[in-house]
Formats: C-alpha cells, sequence, structure tokens
C-alpha cells in the first residue's frame, strides 16, 4: 500500500469558542501523519489533510480524538445533532413569567416606599440593601450576576490535564464577584466619605453603560436559551471583561500548561463586574453613595456603604447559590432555559429604560 | 438541591427578621393634596412627591408663566431621588429628606414628560393654554 495524502473533514463536538479552533489545530498539527489541519467554529468542523494508510474514516476520527480527548473534545464523522429540547420550555416559560410577575407586584406593593425618614443608621442602610435587591436594582445587578453565574454554570470547567472541575472552581468566581463588591462598597463607600464628592457619571455615560450592560445581558440570555447557535458567534465581539469570562478564558488556560489560568480568569472577571456594580445605574446605590457624602469620614461612609452592600447579599447570594447548585442533571436545561429567559426579560426591560432616560422613548415602565 | 433551599431559608430570614425590627418605621401615609399648582408671586410652582414613583403622576398647569417644579422627599432612597427630564436636559440628584426646586422657565404649551434616573418611574405635566 502506498502513503497517499487524502483529504477528511470531520465534526468536532465541543467546540465552543475562538481559542477552541487554536487549541484543537494545534493539538492535530503535531500528529505526525496530518499535513494540514483547519477547524471551524461556524460548523464545529475539522479539515485534515494527511495520511492514514487505509484506515477508514470512522478508525481515523477515532485515533484524532485520542490528543483532544483529554481537553473536552471528540472527533467523529457524523454530525452532532444538537437537542434543543424546545419541551424544556414548557418549564421555563411558566417560571420566566413568574418571576416577570413578582417582580413586577414587588414594584406595584411599593416597597420602596417602606424606608422611613429620620436618620440613617447602618442599619436602615442595611434595610434599603434588602429593597434595593428586591426593587429594580434587581433587574441590573441581579440581572448580570444571575447571566453571569448560569453562563459560568453551564461552561465545563476543563483543566489541561483533563480532569473536570472541582465543585470549589464552580463556587470561586461567584465567591470573587460577593467579595469584590462587598471590599468594593466598603472602600469606595470610605473614600466618598472622607472627599465629600461622589463620582457621578454624566448621563451619557450612565446612558453608555446601560447599553452595553444590557447588550451584554441580552447575548449571555440568547445564550442560555441554548437554542440559537448563530448567538454563540457574537459572544466574541463582546466587552473584553464580560468576553474573558464567557469562553471561561479559554485562551489563557489553553497556553498556560499548569492549567491555573483558568483560575485566574475565572476569578478576575467576577472580581471586576463586583466592583463594577459600584458604578451601575441602580437609584439606590446612587443615592446611598449622595448620603455617604454627607457622612463625613472614611470609616462611616465605608460602613455605611458597606452595610447596603451587606442588605443586597441574600437575593444576590441566592442567585448564585441557584446557579452552581445546578448540576448535570434533567433540571439543569430547565435551569438555563429560565435563566436565559429572565435575564432577556431583564435586559430589554433595562434598554428600554435607558431609552427613556435620554428622552429617544416615552416612559413605558410605570411602577 | 441542599444547598439552595438552606440559602433561600437563611435569606428569607434575613430579609423577614429585619423588616420586623425595622417594622416601626412603616410607610408614612401621605395625603396628596387635590391642587399640587400654586401661582406664588407670578411664579407657578408645581409640587411633586418624590418616593417610590412620583405623586401626582399628572399635574396640569398653565402655560406662558415662570414655572418651578418643587420636588419634595422623605426619606428618599430609591430612583425617584435622581429626577430626570430628557427634553430639557435636566438631571438633578434629590437630597433623601428635603424640597428642591427646578426652575423650568416658562412653561411651553404642551406634555412635559420626566422620569427617574433609571426611567421606570414616569411623571409629566401637561401646559394648558
Amino acid at each position: 500500500m502506498t502513503a497517499q495524502t487524502q483529504k477528511y473533514t470531520f465534526h468536532v463536538h465541543g467546540m465552543h469558542c475562538n481559542a477552541c479552533i487554536l487549541m484543537t489545530e494545534s493539538e492535530l498539527a503535531d500528529m505526525p501523519n496530518i499535513t494540514h489541519v483547519k477547524s471551524s467554529l461556524k460548523n464545529n468542523s475539522v479539515e485534515v489533510i494527511g495520511d492514514f494508510g487505509n484506515k477508514t474514516p470512522k478508525q481515523i476520527a477515532e485515533e484524532l480524538t485520542i490528543p483532544l480527548k483529554s481537553h473536552g473534545y471528540t472527533v467523529s464523522v457524523e454530525k452532532q445533532i444538537k437537542e434543543k429540547k424546545w419541551s424544556d420550555f414548557k418549564i421555563a416559560v411558566p417560571i420566566a413569567l413568574g418571576f416577570a410577575v413578582l417582580f413586577v407586584v414587588l414594584q406595584k406593593i411599593g416597597i420602596v416606599s417602606w424606608v422611613g425618614g429620620g436618620n440613617v443608621t447602618y442599619g436602615t442602610a442595611f434595610v434599603i440593601g434588602i429593597i434595593a435587591s428586591l426593587s429594580t436594582c434587581m433587574a441590573v445587578v441581579g440581572g448580570l450576576l444571575l447571566s453571569m453565574s448560569a453562563t459560568f454554570a453551564k461552561e465545563p470547567i476543563r483543566s489541561l490535564d483533563g480532569h473536570q472541575g472541582q465543585r470549589g472552581e464552580k463556587i470561586k468566581p461567584q465567591l470573587m464577584f460577593h467579595g469584590g463588591r462587598i471590599v468594593a462598597f466598603f472602600i469606595l463607600g470610605g473614600v466618598i466619605g472622607a472627599l465629600g464628592a461622589v463620582f457621578t457619571l454624566s448621563t451619557s455615560a450612565t446612558f453608555t453603560l446601560s447599553l452595553i450592560i444590557g447588550i451584554v445581558m441580552l447575548i449571555l440570555g440568547i445564550n442560555l436559551l441554548d437554542v440559537f447557535p448563530w448567538a454563540k458567534k457574537l459572544q466574541p465581539s463582546m466587552p473584553k471583561f464580560i468576553a474573558k469570562h464567557a469562553h471561561g478564558v479559554s485562551k489563557l488556560s489553553h497556553t498556560r500548561p499548569n492549567g491555573r489560568g483558568f483560575s485566574v480568569g475565572r476569578a478576575l472577571t467576577p472580581l471586576l463586574v463586583g466592583i463594577a456594580t459600584f458604578f451601575l445605574p441602580c437609584g439606590f446605590t446612587q443615592s446611598m453613595q449622595l448620603y455617604t457624602l454627607t457622612t463625613g469620614s472614611f470609616l462611616k461612609g465605608g460602613f455605611t456603604m458597606l452595610a447596603f452592600a451587606l442588605g443586597t447579599l441574600p437575593v444576590l447570594a441566592l442567585i448564585s447559590v441557584s446557579s452552581f447548585s445546578i448540576k448535570k442533571s434533567s433540571k439543569a436545561g430547565v435551569f438555563f432555559k429560565s435563566a436565559g429567559l429572565i435575564v432577556i426579560l431583564f435586559a430589554l426591560f433595562n434598554l428600554i429604560n435607558s431609552f427613556v432616560v435620554i428622552g429617544l422613548l416615552p416612559p413605558i415602565f410605570n411602577f | 438541591m441542599k444547598p439552595l433551599l438552606i440559602s433561600l431559608v437563611l435569606s428569607g430570614a434575613i430579609i423577614g427578621g429585619s423588616f420586623w425590627v425595622t417594622s416601626g418605621s412603616s410607610r408614612p401615609s401621605r395625603a396628596i393634596p387635590e391642587n399640587n399648582v400654586s401661582i406664588v408671586d407670578g411664579k407657578q410652582i408645581i409640587e411633586i412627591w418624590a418616593k417610590g414613583g412620583y405623586q401626582p403622576r399628572k399635574s396640569t398647569a398653565k402655560a406662558g408663566i415662570p414655572t418651578i417644579l418643587r420636588f419634595n422627599t422623605n426619606g428618599t432612597f430609591d430612583c425617584s431621588s435622581s429626577v430626570r427630564i430628557p427634553s430639557m436636559n435636566v438631571s438633578k440628584s434629590l437630597p433623601q429628606s428635603g424640597s428642591t426646586d427646578i426652575d423650568i422657565g416658562l412653561g411651553i404649551l404642551g406634555t412635559l414628560q420626566g422620569s427617574c434616573g433609571m426611567g421606570m418611574y414616569p411623571f409629566e405635566v401637561e401646559f394648558q393654554s
């Protein structure tokens, strides 16, 4: 049998990001009998040119799988038909709608008016935090957290040696988010208290920020639904700080031989997002900051914002816990689809409101 | 699902507990006067209460006279403490308690629309001839 070079196309399962292209290509190019390799994320395929003797395509696919298996990819002849599980929506849609109704009801009964006047103690700051987390701030901060943690929960954690991530790896990003948030609120609150000035963003800066957040949430939400493959391609074009986590910082992890890249990226992004929530357009946060500047002291200001952040913690932690306690079970699909729908609703709510604020739309929501 | 259940109970307890502790400072009931528009020294003053939204949500005023929007707050920490009137490019943060005047010049015939800084609490003033 003479050696002959032939072109084959195989399907690759498990490719979800741009870095996967580099990853599969570099691994396969190292194989001795391959002269050319080209992966495509678009149709999850890999094209190889090489000499495999008289092996059947199926045998070749198995051979190619060997070096990729540890990274979580499988090569096969047949295209894997992705189960879209539309039936999950039968449960997910009512859950999301129920959530939306609960959200509207909470606003309608006027929980925001439960705060009395008079002096603001750390206790009131705490209660204001709780109310904020049940109120429209949930649409911004909670929505962002839900989209982030559900995306994290969904992405399989793979370290380079192929071991599935430990449970701790799933909890870590959540801890970084909440930790970053609480520490940032204390420090930045202290700075405001000491300086007596607020870092206020201009209307156009706030608008730009809400627009970016709204769009990022929309994309993450659509991806969580897992029924629109085209949305995957949108993910790389997102702002770097979100995109980084959405891909599980594949690039970092793929280039670090010790597999620690994941921990760095998975921790850093939530940390930064947590800190950034201090500046998010949320009415309660802003008016707490305004109050804080009247305290005139670092410690007083810091503790006021800390108490506020702690008040928001129970509801936000609930979002985190529900995300990482979801396992690969039959319910996982329903969870991600419900989360996706809720995130999309919040994203639309935020987007519409930001257009109202700059006057492009007349007020639509009326709580 | 166990951690989820524990955290549900825990957060429920914290939220319920803190409301119970602070229940003394319950919702202040304030009657919104029928007529919130008055003319003092040739200036039209439109009073609006800001807390958990704006009340009255819709005011009727006269067009063509110097007009001031007066926002009253009392323990207002929500979005309504940040007033936004896009057509006049007004963005104003109100103090937690007190009253704040926003001079909007001569009332122009038609409806002036405003909202809170996040856009979900609207209010409007209709200027009639």
